[in-house]
């Protein structure tokens, strides 16, 4: 099969030109990213009691501006258990998984695509089959199918979402080696005489680096909205363990009574994805304009 | 333009034997499948008389050939539940799914594609930025919360309608809703993208520097180019009809394909998932070969081009 | 070492592309390299002329090994061509090494000069670290950059400069036979003869093969010491550069020497009628007869074999051997 008719510019130089202050949109998304990681790395010290602990004197509190109490600011659910304690560690389970999950897919992909480049022939056919097949089921069916099989761990959850876009990166990574290999540098230091390792490992892989880093951004909310998807199902992250997905499908069952429960993962999941698809898409128009 | 139609076709059936060799794999790889296949309560002899009959007991490769040939003749075992037949529990669910998704393909369409053409043609303006915060705002909330959104507005507080269930054409209203306005925000999205690509063509600049009236430019000229991206994403669209509203569908309750397929999954129903995988897989070849078919008509340079576009 | 003896050594080297219109269209078989033999002695310069598509720039790849030919052979040194990709190629890229036409594009742009012209020493184990460094500043005086711009990166140099560092790089190892590939012709005009001129002092300095890849036949005279026109994948003469130039014996050689512009020599340019050749539905005979001034009938039907003329020059014509006297042109005659 030839190859795709991927459009190929050669990767931005460095320049020293100021760039352009970004939209304002896009700094509210890199303040509520910011604030999104500080939460998760500081978890511990920031949940005011710990996810599973229970208040039964203070069941379904409603939070503050609803005329609740600050002992819960965003109010309890149905156990007394403390939303926002919750939701502070949800937020660092589902960035946890979506963040590895991206790395993992880039991983791959990059790494099959690099293989089909370097050897053509069979290897390239059996990836780009590969890549049919992916492209041809909707990765949640997929997924939940893997889970059906498979059980559920944590681990499995964040290696099959790892799985989601792996062939974008494997169509990028095959595309541009494959440019550089046949009239650019790839091919003049193979001409040098360096090893596989060297030629994509110290050459290919820099030079490609911001395309890839822009569609792991491109990636990186779909993964969150896979992740809470699965969770809202029961099928994703298992309790005790919380994850946004999941804190929204358990407050469903109090959507009449405790909207509250809800509404503070919901909107930190639509904030969160709505802040990395802002900053990918500044990235995308300021890095890399091949990618659509 | 023969040829052309061989090669769709000799891939479509190799992505089918894809997803058939995977599920074999998987169920291999998950455990005893006389065992999953006939259910863990089964009487020891029963599963005995399976794994025989299925020829078990023979080399893997036998098995994988058997395997594919009994899937052909539509033997996709049983579902542990209740013991039918799996494809008959998936089938029967078909209309219910069909029910939302196609309502809901009309409302993408019909909202979707005149909104992306119109901020296209509008660039910067203020409808422009509407619609493409709506589009944004369609991509980023997930459809659970928007069902649950609905629901909270238009069933918890307003009262209009019932928020889950399947006993009246209003039952549908909000699921159609959920899923139509997510879809319709993408296709704007993608339809307006198209468009812009489209429109920095030198060829459409070549049309109006040499008087062609801008209607007839956009018609002619432009219309029919940013088509052709377009229809591939419809085409995954219809693609999703049978399973796109696995989550939707929970949310509402609602009886069809997607609520059956997280129920098999929780239960590990193995034959019911595996049905639903292949069916999926199906549909959503079909679509990539009529999209692919369509791609020949829209697009006379594809036809000789050996990949769509990336 | 063998004194005198050839370094590099080419036979009837053949290289085939299958080139397909599309899927539907049917695979044709484009030999762009079809039988050519050539030998290079260690410190001269050959040089390849011919205009685009002649095969000139795979005939380069195919010597250098990074192409395996579909006939014929290639031998380096008394030894035959490794498998490209293995680690004896890989070894011995230290001994040969070519330069690119399009400097930007052969350097990392994400890496500095310095570490560019380092790498081969890297690769191949040359030396330790702390020697590497005073080799490498070595390197770039001797391309005439100075030792600060091994700091820069490629972007921030000028054409002239890359082209200059990429020829820093390889010459890292000491290589005995460099293939330079059309080096000059991205480069402007006032920076042509610079790096021509410094490539002929680094032959004589570092004592290299060269083999001189261009379409320009007064930048192949200048730094060649023998010369070989190609045409549609065949050499068509080979010589010393100035009989060639001044006393060319192939109308296709008469006809490139007649495009060099020249003060006071107007009118004589002869014109080549007809389309450039298409590789992939090659003329019958002479594959340049049909935009031959001088073909005959001979000529459509008969391929001419390389063979020397009286004087050494070796020529594929029938024309210029004397077996049949100038016509009129092959086209011209059928029209008439």
């Amino acid at each position: 099969m030839p190859e795709a008719p991927l459009v190929i510019t050669a990767p931005t130089a460095p320049t020293k030109t100021r760039r352009k202050a970004p939209p304002a949109l896009v700094i509210f998304g890199i303040g509520w990213l910011m604030l999104m990681l500080i939460v998760a790395l500081l978890a511990d010290i920031l949940a005011p009691y710990a996810y599973t602990a229970l208040d039964l004197r203070n069941r379904l509190s409603p939070p503050i501006l609803l005329g609740g109490t600050w002992l819960h600011p965003l109010g309890t659910d149905e156990l007394g258990r403390d939303v926002l304690s919750r939701l502070i560690y949800s937020i660092r389970t589902s960035l946890l998984i979506a963040f590895g999950a991206t790395i993992i897919g880039a991983a791959v992909g990059t790494s099959l695509g690099f293989l089909a480049a370097h050897f053509r022939g069979f290897i390239e056919q059996a990836v780009l089959a590969l890549v049919d097949f992916s492209a041809s089921l909707p990765f949640l069916i997929l997924a939940l199918a893997v889970l059906a099989f498979f059980g559920n761990s944590l681990l499995l959850l964040v290696c099959l979402l790892g799985l989601h876009a792996w062939e974008r990166y494997a169509r990028i990574a095959r595309g541009l080696a494959l440019a550089a290999g046949t009239q650019g540098y790839a091919a003049a230091v193979r001409g040098l005489g360096a090893s596989p390792w060297r030629i994509y490992g110290r050459h290919v892989l820099p030079n490609i680096a911001s395309t890839l880093i822009v569609s792991m951004t491109l990636a990186f909310p779909e993964v969150i909205l896979l992740e809470s998807g699965l969770s809202f199902l029961g099928l994703g992250v298992q309790p005790p363990e919380t994850s946004l997905g999941s804190m929204v499908g358990y407050g469903r069952e109090y959507l009449t009574r405790a909207p509250w429960i809800l509404l503070a993962p919901a909107s930190t999941i639509v904030l969160t994805t709505l802040s990395v698809s802002l900053i990918g898409d500044w990235l995308r128009d300021g890095l890399d304009p091949t990618l659509r | 333009m023969l040829r052309f139609l061989a090669t769709r076709l000799a891939r479509a059936a190799l992505t089918i034997a894809m997803v058939v060799t995977f599920a074999f794999v998987v169920l291999r790889l998950s455990g005893d499948p006389a065992q999953i296949i006939m259910g863990a309560d089964a009487p020891p002899e029963a599963v005995d008389a399976f794994r025989s009959a299925w020829g078990l007991d023979e080399p893997i490769w036998v098995q994988y050939f058997s395997y594919f040939w009994a899937i052909l003749q539509g033997d996709l075992g049983r579902s542990m539940r209740d013991g039918r037949d799996a494809i008959m529990l998936v089938t029967e669910r078909i209309p219910a799914t069909l029910a939302l998704t196609l309502p809901a393909l009309a409302i993408k369409i019909c909202l979707g594609i005149p909104a992306g053409i119109y901020a296209a043609l509008h660039r910067n303006s203020l409808a422009d930025r509407v619609v493409m915060i709506i589009a944004v705002a369609g991509f980023t909330v997930p459809s659970f919360v928007l069902g649950l959104l609905l629901v909270l507005v238009f069933a918890v507080q307003l009262g209009w309608l019932p928020s889950g269930g399947q006993e009246s054409w209003r039952h549908g209203i909000l699921p159609v809703m959920t899923l139509g306005l997510g879809g319709a925000a993408v296709l704007a999205r993608f339809t307006r993208s198209a468009m812009l690509e489209v429109l920095g063509q030198p060829y459409i600049r070549t049309a109006s520097a040499k008087g062609v009236p801008w209607r007839a430019v956009v018609t002619g000229h432009a219309l029919p180019n940013a088509a052709i991206p377009t229809v591939t994403i419809i085409g995954f669209m219809v693609g999703t009809l049978i399973a796109g509203a696995v989550v939707v569908e929970s949310v509402f309750s609602w009886p069809g394909v997607g609520r059956l397929l997280v129920v098999a999954v929780a239960n590990r129903d193995l034959a019911v998932v595996q049905c639903i995988l292949l069916l999926v897989a199906i549909t959503m070849v079909c679509a990539n070969l009529i999209v692919d078919l369509l791609y020949g008509l829209l697009d006379p340079r594809l036809r000789a081009a050996p990949r769509k576009a990336a | 070492m063998k004194a005198g003896g050839a370094l590099l050594e080419a036979e009837g080297l053949v290289r085939r592309y299958a080139m397909r219109r599309g899927l539907l269209g049917r695979a044709v078989e484009v030999r762009a390299v079809d039988g050519v033999s050539l030998k290079l002695e260690r410190g001269r310069t050959l040089g390849l002329v011919g205009e685009s598509g002649c095969g000139k720039s795979t005939t380069g790849r195919l010597v250098l090994g990074m192409e395996t030919p579909d006939a014929g052979r290639v031998s380096f040194d008394g030894a035959v061509m490794p498998q490209p990709g293995s680690a004896a190629w890989r070894a011995m890229r230290a001994r040969m090494q070519m330069v690119f036409q399009d400097p930007l594009g052969a350097l990392d742009r994400r890496l500095p000069i310095a570490t560019q012209v380092g790498e081969p020493l890297e690769i191949h184990g040359i030396g330790a670290r702390s020697e590497r460094a005073a080799r490498v500043e070595t390197l770039l005086r001797a391309v005439g950059l100075r030792s600060d711009q091994g700091a820069r990166y490629p972007h921030e140099l000028s054409g002239g400069q890359r082209q200059r560092a990429v020829l820093a790089r390889a010459l890292a190892t000491d290589p005995a036979l460099l293939v330079c590939d059309e080096p000059i012709s991205a480069l402007d005009v006032s920076i042509q003869a610079q790096v021509m001129n410094l490539l002929v002092d680094l032959q004589e300095q570092f004592g290299t093969a060269m083999l001189f890849v261009s379409h320009d036949l007064r930048a192949v005279r200048q730094v060649s010491h023998r010369v070989a026109v190609m045409y549609l994948g065949r050499i068509v003469e080979e010589g010393e550069p100035d009989g060639v130039l001044h006393e060319p014996a192939h109308p296709y050689s008469r006809a490139l020497v007649s495009a060099i512009p020249h003060p006071g020599r107007a009118g004589q340019r002869i014109v080549l009628q007809g389309d450039p050749p298409n590789p992939a539905d090659r003329p019958s005979g002479c594959a340049f007869h049909p935009r031959c001034p001088v073909a005959t009938s001979l000529c459509a039907r008969e391929t001419p074999a390389l063979k020397a003329r009286p004087d050494g020059r070796l020529v594929a014509c029938h024309v210029a051997h004397g077996e049949v006297s100038a016509g009129q042109g092959h086209a011209r005659q059928e029209a008439a």
